[in-house]
């Protein structure tokens, strides 16, 4: 089975190479926002530390869920969404592959925004890599999860797809606020007791979102 | 129209007078409690009183979601559309209770800490607990199919329930400015415990009214289909159907302020 999963993830990545539909643009808009966030702060150094979580994590989940968003409209389109579904694999392992295949656009996305928002905003990165890479694990799983589930109900809805990716936001809150003030931890370098609770958390939702999706994939494929 | 529905009227009429004869009782109990039996607070004075309604609305928000999640997974098993108007009622209810929860909290805020609002971790996720009605209500508002519409309210509902555990644990687990379980006077107690169940009670019959409304709405859009179907199989042409809102398309020369 997991050949059969395998294949799936194959498929995207191929897709997506050789169309370059989505990733591009998750990329732009990611640099994008980082752009905007360092001319538009006129801040000293520690206080641009402050916002740099926050404002890393929503580019993240933006530029995601454009990616995602795109990946699921065009099969759509192209008349893939049938094949998929009657695919001889369970609805929850298709969610799974799916949901690789997006977890490793945003771990692009977040290989690409993490050093140029360090950058930008004068931050070291040296100082706790594990912990950032830790952190960047969990948001990515838990956005891409989340991701994943709303895009594909957002393209089985024929109207009103686009305002879904907005307002999946609000879902996503627990995953973005804790991963913000994790990364804004780890990057001043205080890896205690809250820093640890905030990991947690991350963690507990990742896992959550990821279960829920597995389990309501199946409705949401279904016509 | 089946026949059912007419012996039943009278009996369902009754049931919904005498419990909203109820549920006005214990809102009067409740409103008389919380001004005369209720102590007044050392440090606040009489702004305090607003606990017991803030109190009341956000459980009664809460249970609300958690209903309409329940109803959305019992539509995805069952298939049965009844299922989602309970589940549209209670997400209704539920942006009622949170959205009262957060004002009159803010009431309370603004007297207590002298702000209208803070990022406290209770405040954010019940904020967060209104927006994802907010949008619940607004995807369901989207989809015109009622099943398609039951399936992505459900999926949404089940989502948005996961967040409700974390207001409740939010203010124990990260220490903010909300209060977590204060010591209180017994009468106090006794007061919170009356407008809770008065709320409740409240916000059940609601619920119960609004499933009532969407389920003669379905019944109705289904009466029209079919006989719709009946008017196309005959070769006719289907009526054109009265329109209940009443638009009136004025003409300019109506307008006293337009020159002819």
């Amino acid at each position: 089975m997991l050949a059969r999963l395998w294949w799936i993830v194959h498929k995207d990545l191929t897709c997506e190479w050789r169309t370059r539909r989505a990733w591009p643009a998750m990329l732009l808009l990611g640099l994008v926002v980082a752009m905007v966030f360092s001319l538009g702060t006129d801040l000293p150094a520690d206080q641009k530390r402050q916002v740099l979580g926050s404002l890393l994590w929503l580019a993240i989940f933006f530029a995601g869920m454009i990616a995602m968003d795109r990946s699921f409209a065009a099969e759509r389109e192209e008349g893939c969404w049938d094949g998929l579904v009657l695919y001889p694999v369970s609805p929850a392992a298709i969610y799974l592959a799916k949901l690789a295949a997006n977890a490793l656009a945003l771990a692009a996305l977040e290989a690409v925004i993490i050093p140029v928002f360090a950058v930008l905003a004068g931050v070291s990165l040296a100082g706790s890599p594990w912990a950032l890479v830790l952190v960047a694990v969990l948001g990515n799983l838990g956005i891409a999860a989340l991701g994943t589930l709303v895009s594909a109900l957002g393209a089985g809805l024929r109207h009103g797809a686009a305002t879904l990716t907005v307002l999946a936001l609000p879902l996503a809150t627990p995953v973005v606020i804790a991963a913000a003030e994790a990364t804004r931890l780890a990057s001043e370098g205080s890896l205690d007791a809250s820093w640890a609770r905030w990991v947690q958390l991350l963690a507990a939702f990742a896992v959550i979102f990821v279960t829920a999706g597995a389990v309501l994939f199946e409705y949401v494929i279904e016509e | 129209m089946d026949g059912h529905a007419k012996n039943r009227f009278p009996t369902a009429a009754l049931a919904a007078a005498l419990a909203g004869a109820l549920v006005a009782g214990l809102m009067a109990t409740a409103i008389l409690a919380i001004f005369l039996l209720a102590p007044t607070e050392e440090t606040m004075g009489d702004v305090q009183r607003i606990l017991y309604v803030h109190v009341a609305a956000a459980w009664c928000g809460l249970a609300s979601f958690l209903v309409a999640a329940a109803g959305g997974a019992l539509y995805l098993v069952r298939r049965d559309l009844g299922w989602d108007h309970w589940a549209q009622a209670a997400g209704e209810l539920s942006w009622l209770g949170c959205g009262l929860t957060l004002v009159t909290g803010s009431l309370w805020a603004r007297a207590a800490w002298g702000v209208w609002w803070t990022w406290d971790p209770r405040l954010t996720s019940t904020f967060v607990l209104w927006t994802i009605a907010s949008a619940y209500l607004f995807v369901r508002s989207g989809v015109e199919d009622p099943h398609r519409r039951a399936r992505a309210g459900a999926v949404l509902a089940v989502l948005g329930a996961l967040d409700v555990p974390l207001v409740v644990v939010a203010a124990r687990w990260f220490r903010g400015v909300h209060p977590a379980a204060p010591e209180m006077d017994p009468r106090m107690r006794l007061v919170l415990l009356v407008s809770v169940v008065a709320f409740s009670a409240l916000f059940a019959t609601l619920v119960a009214h609004r499933r009532g409304l969407l389920r003669l709405q379905a019944r109705l859009d289904a009466w029209e289909a079919a006989a719709d179907q009946r008017q196309a199989a005959q070769g006719g042409a289907t009526p054109p159907r009265p329109d209940p809102l009443q638009r009136r398309h004025h003409h300019e020369k109506e307008l006293p302020w337009v020159r002819s």
